[in-house]
């Protein structure tokens, strides 16, 4: 295992661009590599060593036997991990756009925030950000109808608008709240919130899934009330307890599926009759 | 500067010279027969020499291509290069940005290319954005099939007043011929409309596609201009299309070619023939209507064709054929971009996926090459993917490779592209392989002809120094197995000259020029260009958003022109 710690001894007010310190492209690196190295800064590139002490211990045989370790302040630090197939990436501070963008493989831990377009594209991997994000985490490229394809992104904290926007597939998880349109135009793939929904979560969505936990506040008109469902299983994992299912987004003939838990929304479900406890009521209702 | 590019293997289809090893000689911006001793010798040993290439139709500069960046940023990201002490950068794959556009072609040995649909209203940010293309000569086609007042002309079937407004339209906006597209069909589309046919009318102007096309014809040969009408006919990309273009073609048969216009021989040039050669009635049943139309051309010689060869990548469809790109969309699913052009004409523009196992694209694939090869006369047709609109035109060398190997095509027939593509067409009974020569007929003779260009497209002594070389041997070589080699040497030039200067050389591209647009300025019709600008005025003071001052393009919009003076 090779291990290269990046301790940050200066900040730029223009962002380093970090897509080529990446495990496949660094693995062989020595100290000496690095001290020649000049990374991309807006439309320039200075040596990296300006910017970060850099130690290199150990050795790889491949980007799989890396570890990169980021300290400092990484606010102006973007693309870190963007497009690495293997390896490993520890950062130790809030990081700029792109983490983790077009990443394969590999896995990246970001103690603290991200800024927008976390993940974006990623087809493989884990990414692992403790702090929130911000807009478009596991997203398209602006523009592109084709976001996130695989891999698993974990926010811990809450994410900002747009999350898994044209989600084609793979696992986004956020532990905190999410904001507007989560999901928007997604064609495949799994969103689960375990926070609270500001609104329209799933818009345009032509297929996958949405799990939100937490409460939401409003729904698009473009989902259709299924009914409720218990324990259900989506994309292979069983979720616990009662949750209300709509299909949509019905205008553009979406067959995506929204699961809100049934006992923090209950009050959605009272436009479809009257509720008990065991919320028979709404089952003949659909029958009906 | 004088220059010698010694020993090379040259094809020049225009002065019939087929793979002879000899020198081409350079003064200043010219080819010449002989230099003096003081000439720079260029060692092209063995590389094949042509003239540089003419790009007939493709959509580089304009509104639509700007809408297409702007709202295609996914596109453009793609390509990104940083800049060097010579270059800008660059970015864009379907939709390169106007730098990128000028070096690719350069590097492609590329030295002039036909923007083909300006909308005279939009005519001067085309121009600003020709200006800002590097390194070729760009004139621009003005689009006239779906305006307001020549729709009137054609019903009244006045050709002597369309013909003063066509040369008043061309020296407004700097054009340099008439172009067609889906005539009276995009005008249709702003009441939601299409037209099906050449004997549909346009809603609320009582004038058939067929009448327009003949009025503009018999205007486009009164006045003599250098090019044929240029058009894109009904039902573009409609399965069961074949019909409609055999009709457009007949439907000029019988107009005379002007005398003036000594370089062509055609009267129509048609654009993108592989989106008008479709059999069936759906596209569950679709299949090629490539042999009743090159039956036609062969037998005709009165229409040209370019291509518009399907690539097989994810490009950007953009066109004055709003109705179709709309059919798209809805095909598609795709997001979608939709113009109105006042009075004028329309625009769509779309995202397009041609999918090599996707059946469509296969055909569409299928029956641009068997168009190629079923033409026997190859002074009649020319290569073009209709850039971007069935792929970019940096695909140019991976066609040729296409057409000069059997065996390559087999290969993708068999392992690479839908069945459609060997069950629907008559490809693969075509054994036919294009050689050296065909390929600078195609790509260069051609198309230069075809546009009344009597400066470039061969290397007569006197014509402009437009020459590329390619790494390739002719004599160790056998394209029909080596189709790879074929395309990674025409994909970068060993050099390109344009105007006498060095652009690329040692496939670098160490300079950059000027680009130059060409536009036509007809002569001796003043009077009754005058007349006609009187007699519409009302009219266009009431429905033009835009003031009669405003709309030229004044000088300072084409900074560095050549004008074609066309006299009466």
């Amino acid at each position: 295992m090779k291990t290269i710690t990046f301790d940050q001894i200066k900040t730029s007010s223009i962002a380093l661009e970090f897509d080529e310190v990446i495990p496949d492209n660094i693995y062989t690196w020595t100290e000496q590599d690095f001290a020649k190295y000049e990374v991309p800064i807006g439309n320039s590139r200075f040596p990296i060593t300006d910017y970060f002490d850099i130690t290199v211990e150990g050795e790889a045989e491949g980007p799989g036997d890396v570890k990169m370790v980021l300290n400092g302040d990484l606010n102006r630090v973007k693309y870190i991990g963007c497009a690495m197939t293997n390896g490993e990436i520890i950062c130790n501070g809030n990081v700029d756009l792109h983490v983790g963008a077009e990443m394969s493989g590999g896995h990246i831990k970001v103690y603290g925030n991200a800024a927008a377009h976390a993940g974006r594209e990623m087809s493989g991997g884990i990414l692992e950000i403790t702090g929130n994000t911000k807009e478009f985490t596991g997203a398209s490229y602006i523009g592109e109808w084709r976001g996130m394809t695989g891999g698993e992104i974990i926010v811990y904290g809450n994410a900002g608008k747009q999350c898994g926007e044209c989600l084609t597939g793979g696992k986004i998880r956020v532990k905190g709240d999410c904001d507007i349109l989560a999901g928007i135009h997604m064609t495949k793939g799994l969103i689960e919130i375990d926070g609270n929904v500001n609104r329209w979560p799933g818009g345009q969505m032509k297929n996958g899934n949405i799990v939100i936990h937490g409460k939401l506040g409003r729904l698009l008109e473009g989902f259709v009330f299924e009914g409720v469902v218990v324990d259900p299983t989506v994309e292979g994992e069983d979720f616990k307890g009662k949750f209300i299912k709509y299909t949509g987004d019905i205008g553009l003939n979406g067959k995506g599926s929204l699961y809100l838990g049934a006992e923090t929304n209950r009050e959605k479900l009272s436009e479809y009759g009257e509720i008990d406890d065991e919320y028979t009521s709404i089952r003949e209702y659909r029958n009906l | 500067m004088e220059y010698i590019l010694k020993n090379g293997i040259v094809y020049d289809p225009a002065n019939g010279i087929n793979g002879e090893k000899m020198d081409i000689m350079i003064k200043d911006d010219i080819i010449v027969d002989s230099v003096s001793s003081n000439a720079q010798v260029i060692d092209v040993t063995d590389k094949v020499v042509m003239p540089s290439g003419v790009d007939p139709h493709a959509h580089v500069a304009g509104p639509k291509l700007v809408v297409g960046r702007l709202y295609r940023p996914e596109d453009s990201r793609r390509g990104v290069t940083q800049k060097t002490n010579v270059l800008r950068s660059e970015s864009g794959f379907s939709i390169p940005s106007c730098p990128a556009t000028g070096y690719r072609y350069s590097r492609l040995g590329y030295g002039t290319v036909v923007e083909a649909a300006m909308p005279p209203l939009e005519a001067k940010h085309t121009h600003e954005e020709i200006a800002t293309i590097p390194n070729i000569d760009v004139p621009a086609l003005s689009l006239f099939g779906n305006n307001w007042f020549v729709m009137e002309y054609a019903k009244e079937k006045n050709v002597d007043d369309l013909a003063a407004f066509i040369s008043t339209w061309l020296k407004l906006s700097k054009g340099y011929g008439v172009k067609i597209v889906n005539p009276c069909g995009s005008e249709a589309w702003g009441w939601g409309m299409n037209v099906h046919g050449v004997n549909d009318k346009a809603p609320y102007f009582d004038v058939t596609s067929k009448e327009v096309i003949q009025a503009l014809a018999k205007a486009n040969e009164k006045l003599g201009l250098p090019h044929s009408i240029h058009i894109h006919p009904n039902d573009l990309g409609h399965p069961g299309n074949t019909p409609t273009t055999l009709e457009t073609f007949d439907a000029v048969k019988n107009i005379k070619k002007s005398a003036k216009a000594s370089v062509r021989d055609q009267v129509m040039h048609i654009c993108h023939l592989q989106f008008h050669a479709y059999g069936g009635n759906s596209w569950k049943d679709a299949d090629s209507g490539a042999k009743e139309i090159t039956d036609y051309i062969n037998k005709n010689d009165h229409v040209t064709c370019d291509i518009g060869q399907v690539t097989l990548d994810e490009t950007t469809t953009m066109t004055a054929d709003a109705p179709m790109e709309y059919d798209l969309f809805k095909l598609s699913g795709l997001k979608w971009a939709n113009k109105d052009i006042e009075c004028e004409t329309a625009a769509g523009i779309i995202p397009c996926i041609y999918a090599p196992k996707a059946p469509v694209s296969s055909l569409q694939w299928a029956i641009g090459l068997e168009l190629f090869l079923r033409i026997e006369d190859l002074w009649k047709v020319c290569l073009t993917t209709d850039h971007p609109n069935a792929g970019p035109f940096i695909r140019y060398p991976r066609i040729m490779s296409w057409l000069m190997s059997s065996d390559r095509r087999q290969e993708m027939m068999d392992n690479e592209v839908h069945k459609w593509a060997h069950k629907r067409t008559g490809l693969p009974e075509l054994d036919r392989c294009y050689d050296f020569y065909d390929i600078a007929t195609i790509s260069r003779a051609a198309p230069a002809k075809i546009h009344g260009f009597a400066d470039r497209g061969a290397l007569t002594p006197g014509y402009k120094a437009d020459i590329a070389v390619y790494d390739i041997n002719p004599n160790d070589i056998d394209p029909n197995r080596e189709s790879a080699a074929i395309e990674e040497g025409f994909n970068v030039a060993l050099y390109t000259i344009k105007d006498g200067q060095i652009l690329v050389k040692d496939k670098e591209i160490v300079k950059v020029k000027e680009s130059q647009n060409i536009w036509v300025n007809v002569k001796g019709y003043e009077n009754e260009e005058q007349a006609v600008v009187d007699k519409i005025m009302p009219f266009f003071n009431q429905y033009y958003s835009v003031k009669w001052e405003n709309y030229p393009v004044h000088d300072h919009y084409v900074s560095n022109p050549i004008r074609i003076d066309i006299e009466r």
